[in-house]
């Protein structure tokens, strides 16, 4: 498959770049973003996934949450993808920030439509991995995914549904039909955040099933921080290690 | 012995030999010969019995041999060709021969010298002998006259006394007789009547007295006779062999001693008889009473060498010992004191406050000694992986006290046993102690631990009973923790990383982290700034868990509960770190510089126990 780059920068002795290519899940062209660090030069490196929330792209995570240092530190390639599939032109996929356009919620859509363009569970599991792989200094045996908010619910259901595919985790809630290899999940949760308050994120029920199941999961609430990529950028580091200690061992 | 005769003896055998040499060699060995004094660099000299001075040698030119070939007439000599061989072993010999007498000349010169040394020793004590009886002889006639004048002066006064008194009757007559003339003459008759009775009686009474004449004192001196029978004694002594002089007791050679014995030798000051020796020994206590009969008992030892060894005795202690000569004449004065110290007991290891890490370990031991001890040795070596021991490797020398930290290698096994050393010597190897440096090891201190905590026989399981204790029974101690159901870990002193593990289970509570050791011992593990720790707190829907630090945690959820919890500290970093080990999850990580060295801490917050465990390699993602 064709990539095209679309910016390289250097950064924390690596490079960050952005390449573009056709997606044969979304039928549209789709950028993602790729940390390559200095060890990519010489070695086969893990990577690492990267799930952006509702209304990003693929430049948020790479402009606002300082990754780039930890990742080169622990010689992990990064890769975020676009968060939706772009300019397909599908009536109503503008209408709101919460549906649609830059919402893609990690699913693969069953409803017309949607479903012919709306895959990006097939893209982040399939199609984007295969894509890396062939492209990039890769160790195909060593993946994991993680995310924040959609893509943190993204990361969940990719890694619970794919059992044995994804080496560390992130959060999720369909905890409770998991069977499989064991799982080590890191959470944080700014206290502040508004839509914990709202009740839109209810890790209660996380905890609570992950406990019953025997899933191993650390959930940390982190007074004052909100939901913002300040709070990703604080936390970052303590996830790439995490990812790092099961990527590099 | 006269040397002369010898020497002409012996020079009349080697003339003899050497007629019957070939002329041309004769010169060599007349050299050889005439050289014999230069060698040694001595010249002979002659010894002379008459006078004082020291021996000397003059060469002696009357008795070189003549070569005397020509003169006998033999013309054998003359005739080379039979006698190489024969000429060659015969001139051996005469080297031989003229080794031996260059070995007897020396050997006879020190015996002149050491006759000369005895004899004017002999002199000295003759002269001093003689010294000694004549003064006592002047000093007994000294004292003979003071008696004498003190005799003379008291027969004089004694006589003089007398004189006067006579003189005084003589007057007290007279005037009586003046008394009665006059009365006689008186020409009063009535008077005369009066008086003239009494008078005529005091003149009777007085005729009647009887005139003591004789004297006083007898004429004669009193001689008592002399006694000097110590001087005859001394007379007769000087015929005698001097008793010896004090020897002279050598100090103590290192590693002469034993743990019960001492190696003693002395040496005799001069070259006196001495039949035998007398050695004395008693041991010197640290607190010597005043009243000298309960001194300890001085223990002798007979024997005829210069050097004796005195066993049974005891470890680490210092005795006094002094000898004696004694030969026929009687007994030398004693010796100077000496000093000597026996070898101390070996220590023995405390094992269970040894703790050790992957670069260093920590040995404690007990002196093993009641006595102070001067330094000690630590020696370790390295076990092969097999198990098979190998030498020592290191000694660590001047050890000041009873602990000592030894720089070692990660992941090796070692043996290591410690000596006592004193001026005696190193006392024997204690019993060794193995060392793994395989991780980090560590006892828990149980002068830390709560009244309320009792600890398994190995050490490493600490249980909270569920009888409670009644205050009263309770016995605090200045080091245990009053409050907090707790105890502290002996984690060893070096800077660098620590793994260690905990198990627990699933319902007791628990706080398990590190502490400094001035913690406060009425205060609650995590609830001050001197401690940092994982809490577990049970209700009964779910697990709660705290990491605590001056009171604060972070509000977290944990949703499988860890059974074994490692933790990792690393003072570089300033990091402390707990896991589920089971699951190589990662819980927390505490940030902090510590200023000081740390403790591992437990405490159980309800009845039940935990298990510590320790020498485990920390495994790799516990310090990425």
């Amino acid at each position: 498959m064709a990539l095209t780059q679309v910016s390289s920068n250097k950064c924390a002795g690596g490079f960050q770049k952005v390449f573009e290519h056709d997606s044969t899940e979304l039928k549209c062209k789709m950028k993602f973003a790729i940390y390559l660090p200095p060890k990519a030069e010489t070695d086969k490196c893990p990577v690492l996934y990267w799930l952006s929330g509702l209304t990003c792209t693929e430049q948020n995570f790479i402009t606002k949450a300082g990754s780039q240092l930890a990742a080169a530190e622990h010689g992990i390639i990064v890769v975020a993808p676009d968060t939706s599939p772009r300019g397909c032109n599908i009536e109503g996929e503008d209408e709101s920030w919460d549906f649609g356009t830059g919402a893609g919620f990690y699913v693969n859509a069953t409803q017309d439509p949607w479903k012919t363009n709306y895959r990006m569970y097939s893209y982040v599991t399939e199609e984007l991995p295969k894509l890396i792989n062939a492209n990039f200094s890769t160790d195909p045996d060593r993946m994991s995914i993680s995310g924040h908010s959609m893509g943190g619910h993204g990361a969940l259901i990719c890694a619970l549904k794919n059992p044995g595919k994804y080496k560390a985790y992130d959060a999720t809630v369909l905890a409770a039909s998991y069977s499989g290899p064991q799982l080590d999940i890191l959470i944080d949760q700014g206290r502040d955040d508004q839509f914990l308050s709202a009740s839109q994120l209810l890790p209660d029920n996380l905890i609570a099933v992950c406990s019953e199941k025997k899933i191993p999961v650390v959930f940390r609430l982190q007074p004052g921080y909100d939901h913002s990529y300040f709070f990703i950028y604080s936390f970052i580091n303590d996830h790439i290690k995490h990812h790092a200690k099961y990527l590099n061992a | 012995m006269d040397l002369n005769d010898i020497r002409g003896g012996r020079l009349a055998v080697i003339s003899e030999e050497s007629e019957q040499q070939d002329f041309s060699r004769e010169s060599s060995t007349m050299e050889a010969y005439n050289v014999v004094p230069e060698p040694g660099g001595r010249t002979f000299q002659r010894f002379s019995v008459n006078t004082n001075e020291s021996l000397r040698f003059e060469p002696c030119e009357d008795s070189c041999p003549s070569p005397t070939g020509a003169e006998d007439g033999r013309d054998d000599v003359f005739e080379k060709g039979e006698c190489e061989g024969e000429i060659a072993s015969i001139r051996n010999q005469l080297q031989g021969k003229v080794a031996e007498m260059e070995n007897f000349a020396g050997h006879l010169e020190e015996i002149f010298l050491t006759v000369e040394e005895n004899f004017g020793r002999q002199e000295q004590h003759l002269e001093q002998h003689y010294n000694d009886v004549l003064q006592t002889l002047s000093q007994r006639y000294d004292d003979r006259e003071t008696g004498l004048q003190e005799e003379k002066k008291s027969k004089l006064e004694s006589l003089y006394k007398q004189l006067v008194a006579c003189g005084q009757a003589l007057d007290t007559s007279k005037e009586l007789i003046e008394t009665a003339q006059e009365v006689y003459r008186c020409q009063d008759e009535r008077l005369f009547l009066k008086t003239v009775m009494p008078i005529i009686k005091r003149v009777e009474e007085f005729a009647k007295e009887d005139i003591d004449l004789s004297l006083s004192t007898s004429l004669e001196f009193s001689t008592p006779l002399a006694d000097l029978s110590d001087v005859k004694t001394m007379m007769d002594s000087i015929n005698v062999v001097p008793a010896p002089s004090a020897p002279v007791i050598n100090p103590q050679l290192p590693n002469s001693a034993t743990q019960t014995s001492l190696h003693v030798c002395w040496s005799l000051f001069s070259d006196d008889t001495v039949e035998y020796y007398e050695l004395y020994y008693r041991p010197v206590l640290e607190d010597t009473p005043a009243d000298s009969t309960c001194a300890p008992q001085e223990s002798k030892v007979k024997v005829k060498e210069t050097h004796c060894t005195v066993t049974d005795l005891l470890h680490n202690a210092q005795y006094e010992l002094w000898v004696t000569a004694t030969n026929t004449t009687g007994i030398s004065p004693a010796s100077e004191k000496a000093l000597y110290m026996t070898v101390p007991s070996p220590p023995a290891i405390k094992q269970r406050e040894c703790s050790s890490c992957p670069e260093a370990a920590l040995i404690r031991w007990e002196s093993g000694n009641t006595n102070p001890v001067d330094s000690y040795i630590v020696e370790l070596s390295e076990t092969g992986t097999v198990g098979a021991e190998s030498n020592i490797t290191e000694s660590i020398v001047a050890v000041p006290t009873c602990q000592c930290l030894i720089q070692l290698q990660a992941g090796r096994q070692y043996l290591i046993s410690v000596r006592a050393v004193n001026i005696g010597g190193p006392s024997d190897r204690s019993d060794a102690i193995t060392i793994s440096t395989t991780g980090t090891f560590f006892y828990l201190l149980e002068d830390t631990a709560h009244p309320c905590l009792s600890m398994s026989e190995d050490g490493f399981t600490i249980f909270y009973g569920d009888e409670e204790l009644p205050i009263t029974a309770m016995a605090f101690e200045d080091n245990t923790f009053t409050r907090c159901v707790a105890i502290l870990g002996d984690l060893i002193p070096v800077r660098g990383r620590h793994y260690w593990e905990v198990e627990v289970d699933d319902e007791t509570e628990f706080r398990v982290g590190v502490a400094y050791e001035d913690t406060e011992r009425d205060g609650y593990l995590g609830a001050n700034g001197s401690s940092w720790c994982m809490r577990h707190i049970r209700t009964p829907s779910r697990h709660k868990y705290e990491f605590l630090h001056n009171g604060w945690s972070p509000d977290l959820r944990i949703t499988v509960h860890p059974v074994r919890i490692g933790v990792a500290l690393d003072y570089d970093r300033g990091t402390l770190r707990f896991f589920n080990a089971n699951l190589e999850q990662h819980l927390h990580t505490f940030h902090c510089r510590f200023h000081n060295y740390v403790h591992p801490c437990f405490s159980l917050d309800n009845p039940g126990a935990l298990t510590v465990h320790n020498g485990i390699q920390a495994p790799d993602y516990t310090f990425i």
